[in-house]
């Protein structure tokens, strides 16, 4: 008898957590910073051909966009304990762009390698996830033009007098995530469209992670205790910096890479349109200045240029 | 990997009995024990000081965290739900003299032991749509069907804990329903029990009596292995503890705090459900340990129960 | 001794039983009637226990025919309704354990409630008062409520006597039922079967050591000597008058 209302409430519990789960992905979470609604222009989704039956149309009619982050890159994108608000250029950048769009936004926050590899299998519209443009991913997604260009650069510890260039990490350990440009960058092997890429590290002694944060943290532990570099963004070093990590920046950025938001190839209707009224508003964004605004309000510099060659 | 496959039939924990010589001590054992934790505790806390970590950080931040604990415990609770189910049906396929019974269920738990959680997780999350697309393609299913096959991270997890400890936990299942002796099933044959009847009204009651503090080990452990979900976790409605830790110890660059916060918390967590499952443990095994007062037949019993209650006095 | 039906509540026919390599009943015939009480004895290892538990299909037999109340089922095949048909005959034949296996996780009451509740799917308000009245009858009305580990050997026996009864058999089967008890309680078990057979005028087919009992309450006495029957007769017949030196020999040793 007492076992089998223990098993009920079990069971209820369990219903309960499932439906909770189902329904988990029409709850829509809190933003970034919202602006007042374009007040003269039209939103994308008011003059899109709902009956076009693509994607534009499936999410336009929806009035929702799925956006997917990694809030584990401040400034790019992190979530604010105090506030349980994301935060961030990356944030930004996709709100503004919903609110161009007309749409409601739902966050989600899948694995980082789960969104590069492409296959959402349709469980996220678009990354607004500072993405580097590499023709692997290329195959696997499509990319509107950049939206800002991030440095990339290499950090040592506060206390080190001997690494004052790139040539000086041969044979150093060098800290780097696992899987991003800049472990390509270190092995000679990035490639970036439109950019020749001048790899002024070689030889250097790898050592991956599965983000920077802990590679930053390794360095700091002491100079060549466990790393005597870390690669990384300039700005997340520079970030790591500000919150009082024992390291310091090292020379000017070594190459700068295109981010871009990113849309999966596999999604199940035609994406064409949906692609090129993204790439529109990135377009606008650069043009009416809201794009720099971003970047000086999180970065202090206007990284929205392409530099270098 | 929890593979917690002990037995216990007893009744809680036991103390090492006492050292005659130590009779003449003023404190007593479990003070002595006390003094030790408290020493401990005691260079924790100057460990933590010297480490530098900002506690001050930890305190702000500590609500934030814990309020993934409801979503950590719901997921053990629900997936050890489905764990035992799935337990009680793989022994009894381990015990089964039919083929694809015996078969089926030794192919579930040779891989669900023999392949990593975290493997499991993803294989689940990712690989399951892939097949559910694949067979939309050749035309087998429509599209609603293989919507199904894309779970959400947590019902991803879900399942994904419920099947890998639902093989570890066969063999605990199975080593119960065997610990109920052959000449109970003789008994309720002679009676004229079919084999559910039998396994209902007779084997799995006491069964469940071997089975259920070893099965409490495993929820106390799948407390810990729910923190692996928070790979593939994607709303923040869902985040556990471990995720929130990871976020804000993201945001704020105080990793190694955000990770002290998440230890101390399932630690708590842990502490708390063992509480539980020693109590358990002594009200389900009231029906088979003699209580003081029983008759006994040996003249000899009653002088070393009287025994045992006077130490268990001092 | 009790007066005698003719007609068989137990038909045993051929009846072999092997274990691997080990021959264990190398043919038995008999036949068990209405309100006999029949007693087996001989050395361990002969095969009595087989035998009973060949009737009940507790053990399947290698050849051979048993028939209880009717219901006629043959040794060593296997076929589709064979499961529910030894049901059906274990429904007839109650048996009492060497071990009393009693159920530990319900009480006395429920113990004897459960054939009839659970088998024969009686309501619970009707398999009460016949559970009580059995528990009266072994002598044990006040412990129905007490849990099997709280009730000594002797005890347990009798409440195992009244649950096989619960059941309404045809015929019961004891299996060595006093055994395993201290000699100081195996008479209040003796007492209850012989009850049984004098007041209930209950078939039963006792294997057991207690010839004191068997002389007594047995109409016939079989004797088992290397899986067969060698002798067979009234309690008169094979005490007094034994054909056979191999029984003599037994008597002897156990007299």
């Amino acid at each position: 008898m007492h076992r089998s209302r223990l098993k009920a409430v079990t069971a209820l519990l369990g219903v309960l957590a499932l439906v909770g789960a189902a329904c988990s992905k029409s709850s829509s979470s809190p933003g970034g910073e919202t602006g007042t609604p374009a007040p003269t222009d039209q939103t994308v989704c008011a003059s899109a051909d709902l009956t076009a039956g693509d994607l534009l149309a499936k999410i336009c009619e929806s009035g929702l966009i799925r956006f997917a982050t990694d809030p584990v890159y401040p400034p790019q994108s992190s979530l604010n304990p105090q506030t349980g608000e994301y935060e961030g250029f990356d944030i930004d950048t996709a709100t503004e762009i919903a609110k161009r769009m007309g749409l409601e936004i739902e966050w989600a926050t899948p694995d980082w390698t789960v969104l590069t590899a492409g296959g959402w299998n349709d469980r996220w519209d678009v990354s607004v996830g500072s993405m580097t443009i590499t023709p692997e991913r290329a195959e696997v997604l499509y990319f509107t033009q950049p939206y800002y260009f991030a440095p990339a650069g290499f950090a040592v510890h506060a206390d080190n007098t001997t690494i004052t260039s790139a040539a000086d990490l041969a044979g150093q350990k060098v800290g780097v995530c696992g899987g991003c440009t800049y472990e390509d960058y270190l092995n000679g092997t990035l490639q970036i469209p439109d950019y020749t890429i001048d790899f002024a590290v070689a030889g250097a002694e790898l050592v991956t992670y599965k983000t920077d944060k802990p590679a930053i943290d390794d360095l700091a532990l002491g100079d060549c205790v466990r790393l005597c570099a870390a690669f990384s963004a300039v700005p997340t070093l520079q970030g790591a910096i500000d919150a009082g990590k024992a390291i310091k920046i090292v020379g000017p950025p070594l190459f700068y890479e295109p981010l871009a938001v990113a849309i999966d190839r596999s999604a199940p209707l035609d994406a064409a349109s949906f692609v090129a009224a993204l790439d529109e508003i990135v377009a606008q964004m650069h043009a009416d200045g809201t794009l720099t605004a971003f970047s000086m309000a999180t970065y202090g510099e206007d990284l929205t240029i392409q530099q270098g060659a | 990997m929890a593979a917690h496959i002990e037995i216990q039939g007893g009744a809680g924990e036991t103390r090492p009995p006492e050292h005659p010589l130590d009779a003449g001590t003023r404190l007593s054992f479990r003070t002595k024990v006390v003094l030790v934790w408290t020493g401990i505790f005691a260079l924790l806390g100057i460990f933590f000081w010297l480490a530098k970590f900002d506690i001050a950080w930890m305190n702000r931040t500590f609500k934030f965290i814990i309020t993934g604990v409801w979503v950590t415990v719901v997921i053990a609770i629900v997936s050890i739900f489905f764990a035992v189910v799935l337990a009680l049906l793989g022994s009894l396929g381990r015990l089964s003299k039919n083929a694809v019974a015996y078969g089926v269920s030794g192919f579930y738990t040779s891989f669900y032991r023999g392949t990593p959680l975290i493997v499991q997780i993803f294989l689940v999350y990712l690989a399951l749509p892939q097949i559910g697309s694949s067979l939309q393609d050749r035309g087998l299913i429509g599209s609603t069907l293989a919507r199904y096959f894309v779970l959400s991270a947590v019902l991803a997890g879900i399942i994904a804990l419920s099947l890998n400890y639902g093989a570890y936990m066969t063999e605990i299942f199975r080593a119960g329903i065997l610990s109920v002796g052959p000449d109970q099933t003789e008994a309720a044959d002679a009676l004229g029990m079919s084999y559910k009847q039998r396994m209902r009204r007779v084997v799995l009651p006491q069964a469940f009596k071997v089975i259920i503090p070893p099965t409490g080990n495993e929820f106390i452990a799948m407390i810990k292995d729910t923190a692996l979900v928070s790979l593939i976790a994607s709303s923040i409605f869902w985040y556990d503890i471990f995720k929130r830790a990871t976020v804000a110890g993201n945001h704020d660059f105080k990793n190694l705090e955000a990770l002290v916060v998440t230890a101390g918390i399932y630690w708590a967590l842990t502490a708390i459900f063992t509480l539980f499952q020693t109590k358990l443990e002594t009200r389900v095994s009231k029906g088979y340990v003699r209580q003081a007062g029983t008759p006994s037949r040996k003249p000899g019993a009653k002088r070393l129960e009287e025994q045992s209650r006077r130490e268990d006095e001092t | 001794m009790t007066a005698i039906d003719w007609k068989a509540v137990v038909k045993v026919e051929g009846l072999h039983k092997t274990f691997g390599d080990l021959e264990v009943l190398k043919g038995i015939d008999m036949e068990v009637h209405k309100g006999e009480v029949v007693v087996i004895f001989g050395r361990s290892g002969s095969g009595k226990s087989t035998l009973l538990r060949c009737i009940n299909f507790l053990e399947d037999p290698t050849a051979g025919t048993i028939e209880v109340a009717g219901i006629r089922l043959q040794g060593g095949h296997r076929h589709r309704h064979k499961r529910e048909q030894v049901r059906r005959v274990r429904m007839h034949a109650g048996m009492v354990f060497q071990d009393f296996p009693l159920f530990p996780h319900m009480t006395t009451i429920q113990n004897v409630m459960e054939g009839p509740i659970t088998v024969k799917k009686m309501p619970e308000e009707q398999a009460r008062p016949i559970a009580r009245g059995l528990l009266d009858r072994v002598g044990l009305a006040d412990k129905a409520e007490e849990y099997p580990i709280r009730l000594s050997g002797g005890q347990k026996q009798r409440v195992a006597i009244a649950r096989a009864l619960a059941m309404e058999p045809d015929v019961m089967l004891f299996d060595e039922p006093t055994s395993a008890l201290d000699p100081e309680l195996i008479h209040e078990v003796l007492a209850v079967m012989k009850a049984l057979a004098t007041d209930m005028h209950m078939t039963m087919m006792i294997v057991t050591h207690e010839m004191g009992f068997a002389r007594e309450v047995a109409n016939r006495l079989c004797f088992f000597h290397e899986g067969v029957i060698l002798e067979e007769g009234t309690p008169v017949e094979v005490f007094d008058n034994t054909k056979f030196p191999e029984t003599r020999k037994f008597l002897d040793a156990v007299l």
